[in-house]
């Protein structure tokens, strides 16, 4: 099991009713953590837009997960 | 440079920074919250971000216009918090030899930031509801 940190950002916060989540997984990258946090989530997201990032850099949704990581998803920029 | 604000832009000193004797054009942009968004009424703005991965994506930004142009300095400074009707939100300036490099790179920084940088926008309009701006 692996203890990850979990941040959610704009919309996604509200998706998943809270900004970050602390949890034990056995997912082994951030497809499979996606999908397990699908199960708490109070409407599914357009994935297709959502960006990722590891440890405070974007990733692919393929990228592997380890012990203590900080997983980020990220909806479609929108400042200016 | 980039770099995230929670404090009011102050416009003078970054284009003090900016301005520079080799230079003999400036361009800056400036973005301001306005007092409507897609037919509805806006009280303020609420910015927030990913700061230390919008901070790295900013300054990637700001590497690329200094590949792409031949520009002498360019800075961009973006809010965050709370703003109101006629707050300045974005403030991006850039210094060039001559102006066709200058327009180019603050209008590339600029586009760039709006789309890539991790920093979202929640409207409260003046019917009291609120939501988060969907890119444009």
């Amino acid at each position: 099991m692996k203890n990850i940190k979990v941040l959610f950002f704009g919309k996604l916060k509200e998706i998943w009713e809270n900004n970050h989540l602390n949890l034990k997984t056995e997912s082994s990258n951030i497809e499979e953590l996606y999908s397990e946090l699908l199960k708490s989530a109070s409407s599914e997201p357009f994935k297709s837009s959502i960006k990722v990032a590891r440890n405070d850099e974007f990733c692919d949704w393929s990228t592997t997960i380890e012990d203590g990581d900080e997983v980020a998803f990220l909806p479609p920029a929108s400042g200016g | 440079m980039f770099r995230l604000s929670e404090n009011p832009i102050n416009d003078n000193d970054l284009k003090k920074l900016t301005l520079d004797d080799e230079c003999g054009g400036f361009v800056c942009f400036e973005g301001w919250v306005r007092n409507h968004n897609q037919g509805k009424s806006v009280l303020k703005l609420a910015y927030e971000a990913y700061p230390k991965l919008a901070e790295k994506e900013g300054n990637q930004i700001i590497e690329e216009a200094f590949e792409k142009f031949a520009i002498k300095k360019a800075l961009c400074t973006h809010r965050i918090g709370t703003l109101a009707i006629g707050d300045m939100a974005v403030w991006v300036g850039v210094s060039a030899a001559h102006r066709d490099a200058a327009f180019k790179a603050c209008r590339y920084i600029l586009d760039e930031v709006k789309s890539r940088v991790p920093i979202w926008k929640n409207e409260h309009w003046t019917d009291g509801e609120s939501g988060w701006v969907e890119q444009e």
